[in-house]
């Protein structure tokens, strides 16, 4: 993780030239295929969890992205 | 969202939440430095919006949603194989609720040991575009938000006014 993507990703103006290149829905994974796994924190008690073990125990997961604002 | 999560979750599917960058950054939520402040953005979503849903929080460089597309709110649907088998580049849950209705039958049809095979299909969907309550909405955020918003891409629809904030706060 570099101090460069992480000024970049987490970007303080809503302006073209800062969120634009984070439009990236066309390079994204294919469907049917094995997607791409991660690990994440719970926010109830901050525990690391993976993407996996919430796919691989239910018959579909729905995940929604998105933050505050 | 949540009630699409609370209609289906018998059928066996799950819904989470997985928290990302701040997309509209401002005075009251700014943008991203640590996960401590992750973190607190997060437990605004589920106490002062409501989402009910699971929140996972992403790694603060957001290597899973940058890997997934990167947009700022989208939503996917996997499989128990891990296989992604829905992608939206927009959350809208009607969209949702019409996959899962699709998926929850070809379930069905799978037990009944019918034979199947995917295949990939492309579609238009169309969401419900408020602008005025969407503008309202950035005003949870800061000014900041409203400003950024229309330098990109105009001025508001003419019943906006910066009064009828959904925030009683103002960083002002």
């Amino acid at each position: 993780m570099t101090s460069e993507l992480l000024r970049q990703y987490n970007y303080d103006e809503f302006l073209p030239e800062k969120f634009m290149p984070w439009m990236r829905f066309e390079e994204s994974p294919a469907l049917g295929v094995a997607a791409p796994d991660f690990p994440l924190w719970r926010l109830e008690d901050r525990a690391r969890t993976l993407l996996a073990e919430w796919w691989s125990k239910n018959l579909y997961l729905v995940v929604e992205f998105g933050s505050f604002t | 969202m949540n009630a699409i999560a609370e209609k289906y979750a018998e059928d066996g599917v799950a819904s989470v939440f997985l928290y990302t960058n701040e997309a509209h950054p401002a005075e009251h939520f700014p943008h991203l430095t640590s996960m401590e402040q992750k973190f607190h953005h997060a437990a605004a979503l589920r106490d002062e919006l409501g989402v009910s849903r699971p929140i996972l929080v992403d790694a603060l460089d957001g290597p899973c949603h940058r890997a997934y597309g990167s947009m700022p709110n989208m939503t996917w649907i996997f499989n128990r194989a891990g296989q992604a088998i829905y992608k939206s580049d927009w959350t809208d849950a009607n969209s949702v609720a019409n996959a899962l209705e699709y998926y929850l039958d070809i379930s069905r049809r799978r037990k009944d040991r019918e034979s199947l095979a995917p295949f990939t299909v492309q579609r238009l969907d169309y969401r419900n575009a408020d602008r005025l309550a969407f503008f309202k909405g950035l005003t949870r955020n800061g000014r900041q938000a409203v400003d950024d918003f229309i330098k990109a891409f105009g001025l508001p629809p003419k019943e906006f006014h910066w009064e009828d904030r959904d925030s009683a706060d103002d960083a002002d």
